[in-house]
């Protein structure tokens, strides 16, 4: 495995990639550039970058306004604040504008991990999944998000990027492309499918190679695009497997979880079993101790591909 | 269409031709909005829009450099309605200025109507922002000042608020980072009649006092009567002289002003007119043209 990449950095230099090929790409803050990493772009760029200070409402806002006259803004904060604090004004003012805004939230999931429930984002993709206009992405290493920021700054219309904070190693080939909307498999099997988005595609390849020991296939597919999900992206993969489990650093409702039973229930009569928070504020420790202590463990995946079996 | 010049102060004695111009455009407006509510049976908000006749007749008579022909002119003035429930009154202003035909009237929110409920800059020629939730589009505009400093762009951006929306802490941070950020191509209006939906703000929702809050927002504010041209345009004039701090031009109105009937309403003025309240209406209407025009 080639050496783990923090997401982040990741981003913070894509960002000031795109600030250099796009003139009209600006930044936003909420007091938390450090947390965000977006001062080397403070650094590259003067003037195209703002700090609001501690009004994350009115970052959707100032924005959408800055985007509404041709800027391509990007803002930052902890996704639970980027989201939830100012969701009306996503809604209103970035969605229904369409106002071509990148809301990029950073420490998703239970990445904020001592900080405790105030400061995890759990439930932000169920939030926005059901906004109109609106993509989502969930990146899953250093390269990916890279390439997603290129892309972002090049699409016309709203984003929500999730970042986690977590170093990955690279998983995908070297000549993988990101495609909106496209699921990728990583990992062939022919008994249970493994959607998972995030880092925790981690997590789906260690479960991979546990069964791969005792001649059980697990197929692990990473998705990347959250909104739009073509259905056929799931069932592509579904179609071969007897069952299903997704695997998000998220709320069992309305995230990863809910989009692929949703499309399973419309198209395929197949078990799927959500591997998330189950629906519970969590606490505060480090982010791998409260994954374990929430559902998020190998155990836990391993439980319930047993449970997908014994019952298809 | 005829254009007279943009962006000057009216002076009572001097141009007292084009105010009595404008105050016909009042008239007209005023009648348009009634037959907007009654003929579609729609319970309108005509103490809020009646309270905004002058100010938004101001705006595109006389002041916003837009073109009806070409509504999505780069170099146009941006026009942000945050108290965006005002929207009658802006559609009337952009048919009258030449934006869209008036038969268009008669699908107002209706199904694929050009003119929703609230602003839609995909249906309606002239608008440049979706608004409706309050405290938002103020917001937006302080973004959209924040972009042409930074292009130092050729044209203003402009918001019409209402005084209850500045219940909504949305609005005092957008202030407060405007005022940091030394935004100053924004002219934000303020509709102060001192009612919200509810009625009077008095002792209830009150936002008094609403100059001192502005000022200790560190923007540079400006009274008028905004019931009268000439006192519109000077506070307009001497709001755009500010360099380096954001402005905005409190406007002093009335609730249902210049319509007896909506403005000594014993409740909230929100109503579906019946016919014989809407003939006693246009009469009054009738009658102040009558004098206008004597």
């Amino acid at each position: 495995m080639t050496q783990a990449r923090d997401v982040t950095t990741a981003y913070s230099e894509a960002l000031v990639e795109v600030g250099g090929a796009f003139p009209n790409v600006v930044v936003l803050d909420a007091d938390i550039p450090d947390s965000c990493m977006t001062e080397p772009f403070y650094r590259a760029f003067p003037g195209r970058a703002f700090d609001l200070g501690i009004a994350e409402q009115s970052l959707p806002t100032l924005a959408a306004g800055l985007a509404l006259v041709g800027k391509i803004p990007f803002y930052n904060t902890f996704a639970v604040f980027a989201v939830h604090r100012g969701l009306d004004m996503i809604r209103q003012s970035v969605a229904y504008n369409r106002a071509n805004v990148k809301i990029v939230g950073h420490a998703a999931g239970l990445s904020l991990g001592y900080a405790g429930p105030s400061h995890h984002a759990l439930e932000d993709v169920a939030a926005l999944r059901a906004l109109p206009s609106l993509t989502i992405l969930s990146p899953s290493d250093a390269v990916e998000v890279r390439q997603m920021v290129w892309w972002m700054a090049q699409y016309d219309g709203p984003v929500y990027l999730r970042l986690s904070r977590s170093a990955v190693p690279a998983i995908y080939a070297p000549d993988y492309r990101f495609e909106v909307g496209k699921t990728v498999r990583l990992r062939e099997g022919s008994d249970v499918s493994v959607f998972v988005t995030g880092d925790l595609v981690v997590l789906a390849l260690a479960l991979h190679d546990r069964f791969a020991a005792e001649g059980i296939g697990v197929q692990v597919v990473t998705v990347p695009t959250l909104k739009p999900l073509p259905p056929e992206e799931i069932l592509r993969h579904g179609r071969l497997t007897r069952a299903a489990l997704t695997i998000e650093d998220h709320n069992v409702f309305g995230g990863l979880g809910s989009a692929v039973a949703e499309i399973y229930a419309e198209h395929l009569p197949k078990r799927v079993i959500r591997l998330g928070i189950p629906d519970t504020f969590t606490e505060s420790d480090d982010c791998p101790v409260l994954r374990a202590a929430f559902g998020l463990s190998l155990e836990d995946a391993v439980r319930a591909v047993r449970r997908l079996l014994a019952a298809a | 269409m005829d254009m007279p010049p943009r962006k000057v102060v009216l002076a009572p004695d001097r141009d007292a031709a084009r105010i009595w111009e404008l105050q016909l455009d009042a008239v007209r407006m005023r009648r348009k909005i009634l037959e907007m509510g009654h003929c579609n049976r729609i319970r309108l908000h005509y103490g809020a829009l009646m309270s905004m006749v002058e100010i938004v007749t101001t705006l595109y008579r006389c002041w916003l450099k837009v073109r009806p022909d070409d509504p999505g002119w780069p170099e146009r003035d941006r026009f942000v309605l945050s108290k965006g429930h005002g929207a009658p009154a802006v559609y009337v202003a952009l048919w009258m200025a030449g934006f869209f035909e008036e038969r268009h009237f008669d699908g107002f929110r209706r199904l694929h109507s050009i003119l929703q409920g609230h602003p839609d800059r995909f249906k309606t020629p002239g608008i440049d922002c979706n608004t409706g939730s309050l405290g938002q589009g103020f917001a937006v505009a302080c973004g959209m000042a924040l972009g042409a400093k930074m292009d130092d762009a050729p044209y203003r951006v402009y918001s019409l608020l209402g005084d209850g929306e500045c219940n909504e802490g949305s609005i005092w941070e957008a202030a407060q980072i405007a005022s940091n950020l030394r935004v100053d191509r924004l002219t934000a209006l303020l509709d102060w009649n001192r009612k919200s939906s509810y009625g009077w703000m008095k002792g209830r929702n009150d936002i008094e006092p609403l100059r001192a809050k502005w000022e200790a927002f560190n923007w540079a504010v400006y009274e008028c009567d905004g019931h009268d041209f000439a006192s519109i345009t000077a506070a307009l004039c001497a709001a755009e002289e500010v360099r380096e701090r954001p402005a905005i031009v409190l406007c002093r109105t009335t609730k249902g002003k210049g319509i007896p009937y909506v403005e000594n309403y014993p409740t909230k003025p929100n109503i579906l007119l019946s016919d014989d309240a809407y003939a006693e209406c246009l009469a009054h209407l009738d009658q102040v043209e009558a004098e206008l025009r004597a």
